[in-house]
């Protein structure tokens, strides 16, 4: 680590004011590359979640008809549900339940009684069980006339694929961060070789390798990238915090706990260091090519 | 230990500073190279110090002819060679201690080897107080003689000085001179160009006298007592 972040002896490029700015910028950078990175995960977090709560959990509707007996059918067709191989419980949700799922929709107090409510009955997928769910509605169909298996399957398939967009946009993000990062630090270098070119002349003269001028660049400007990567990074952790903790106080949300996973915190803190090995890259590069210029 | 054959130099697309210049160096010999302002001496010098590549002809260095070298194998053949720039081309941010050890670190000696050997130089040069000074507080002289010290600090097997002594006083000019001798006498190949014909005459070394970019050598007392009244 102190080879690492060393000074540079000769060049003391720490003196420069030219370069100071270089932290601030890869603090906004890390910072936007952070968000993105949080709402990637969290993303994907919430997608596998909401995929496996929709697919364990169907919920049978049917149809209201005020010339059928209702009652009976419920009974037909958890009998028949809870027959099924693979399904692990079918339970009719009783008309206050009901009731209360909509309350957010009409109100405490709206007369429903005369409403056309149709009956739902949970079903539970057992789990790591297959199951002809397209199989399944048929034969529910037949048996049950206006019973009607909801898979939430076109539903999920459109969260899946926006979240999917939004996965996709937020890469392109990263790497349009990635690439201005880089542009940023070649010019910050390429002012830097001007700058001293005198003294970088009189190292070579007297006998340094192209190494021991590159690596007074690496060490510094890799540690000014790590340096404004930390605060970038915390500033970003805790925005998201704050717009988790907004999100969790909404009431009734429709959204769910957002969370980046564990994944999402080790990409999160791996952040800085990728950004300064990015650096130490490119400022070489830079510093190698420019040296193979002279004699 | 050097040799030109029907060297040629120019800068750019210049017209060609050094032309046709041809000579061989013996290890362990002690030449002065003069010539009016603007000869190109500093330019020969150039090439000696593996700074530029001429533009045609050959430069033998150690047995070895420069341009069929590797990249990587130059600096290990630049730390042989000790260089005093008539611009002097020292560190300003570092003091003239610091300067001086440059050409030992970069090498990779120990720090606790450098200090020591490095303070006594200076000392010997006559700055034994401003160690810890930064070259813009010294004097021309004083810049000198850190130029000097830092050239000298690795024993180098060439020593090329580019008017080393022309900013002090003759009495530490001629003590310097003798600290060029001495490395002579080890081994030291040293070629010292200078304007100083006085200088020139006293040590009586052999002359290499370089005129609009062409080389000849010269015995003491062919030189001119001034260069503009020099015929040839
Ligand atoms: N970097 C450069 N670019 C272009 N031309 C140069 C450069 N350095 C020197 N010259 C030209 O090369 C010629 C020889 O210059 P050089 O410095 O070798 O002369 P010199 O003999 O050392 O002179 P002096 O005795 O004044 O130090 C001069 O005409 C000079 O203008
Ligand atoms: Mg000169």
């Amino acid at each position: 680590m102190i080879q690492f972040f060393g000074k540079s002896a000769e060049l003391q490029l720490e003196k420069d004011a030219s370069t100071r700015y270089l932290p601030v910028v890869i603090a906004a950078m890390i910072f936007l590359a952070a968000l993105s990175i949080g709402g990637l995960f969290a993303l994907s977090n919430a997608i596998s979640d909401w995929s496996e709560t929709l697919t364990d959990n169907l919920t049978v509707e049917i149809a209201f008809d005020p010339a059928a007996d209702l009652d009976k059918k419920v009974t037909d067709a958890v009998a028949l549900l809870s027959a099924t191989p693979g399904v692990a419980n079918a339970r009719p949700i009783e008309q206050d339940e009901t009731l209360q799922l909509l309350e957010p929709f009409l109100g405490k107090n709206a007369a429903l009684g005369g409403l056309p409510i149709p009956r739902l009955i949970e079903v539970i997928i057992a789990e790591d069980s297959a199951i002809d769910l397209a199989a399944l509605n048929e034969k529910l169909t037949e048996a049950v006339p206006g019973a009607r298996l909801d898979i939430h399957r076109p539903w999920l398939d459109k969260m899946v694929l926006l979240g999917r967009s939004i996965q996709f946009l937020a890469a392109g993000i990263m790497l349009l961060i990635g690439c201005v990062t880089v542009i940023i630090v070649i010019f910050a270098v390429r002012t830097g070789l001007i700058m001293h070119s005198e003294v970088i002349q009189v190292l070579h003269l007297i006998g340094a390798r192209d190494n021991y001028i590159a690596e007074q660049f690496q060490n510094y400007f890799s540690r000014l990238s790590f340096l404004g990567a930390l605060p970038g990074l915390i500033v970003a952790i805790i925005v998201m915090f704050i717009f988790n903790f907004l999100v969790g106080s909404l009431e009734a949300s429709m959204l769910p706990p957002l969370s980046v996973g564990i994944e999402g915190v080790i990409a999160l803190l791996l952040l800085p260091i990728l950004v300064a090995l990015l650096t130490r890259y490119t400022v070489r590069r830079v510093v190698l090519k420019s040296l193979r210029r002279m004699m | 230990m050097v040799r030109f054959e029907n060297v040629g130099m120019r800068y750019g697309l210049g017209p060609e500073v050094l032309r046709d210049i041809s000579f061989h160096l013996r290890p362990g010999s002690f030449h002065f190279l003069t010539g009016p302002t603007g000869a190109g001496k500093s330019s020969l010098l150039k090439l000696l110090a593996l700074s530029h590549r001429p533009s045609r002809g050959l430069v033998t260095l150690f047995n070895k002819e420069v341009s069929s070298l590797d990249r990587e194998d130059l600096p290990a053949m630049r730390r042989k060679i000790g260089v005093v720039y008539q611009d002097f081309r020292l560190l300003d941010h570092l003091s003239a201690l610091e300067n001086v050890a440059l050409p030992l670190k970069i090498a990779g000696a120990k720090n606790s080897q450098i200090y020591q050997h490095v303070a006594e130089l200076l000392e010997w040069v006559g700055l034994g107080r401003q160690v810890d000074a930064k070259p813009p507080t010294l004097s021309g002289g004083e810049k000198q003689r850190v130029a000097i010290a830092r050239a000298v600090i690795n024993r180098p097997q060439l020593l090329i000085a580019d008017e080393p002594t022309g900013s002090m006083d003759a009495e530490m000019g001629l003590r310097l001179m003798y600290l060029f001798q001495e490395l002579n006498k080890i081994g030291t190949t040293v070629v010292v160009a200078t304007h100083d014909l006085e200088l020139i005459k006293r040590f009586g070394n052999p002359v290499m006298y370089l005129k609009d970019g062409m080389l000849t050598t010269r015995a003491q007392d062919d030189l001119p007592a001034q260069f503009s009244k020099d015929p040839a």
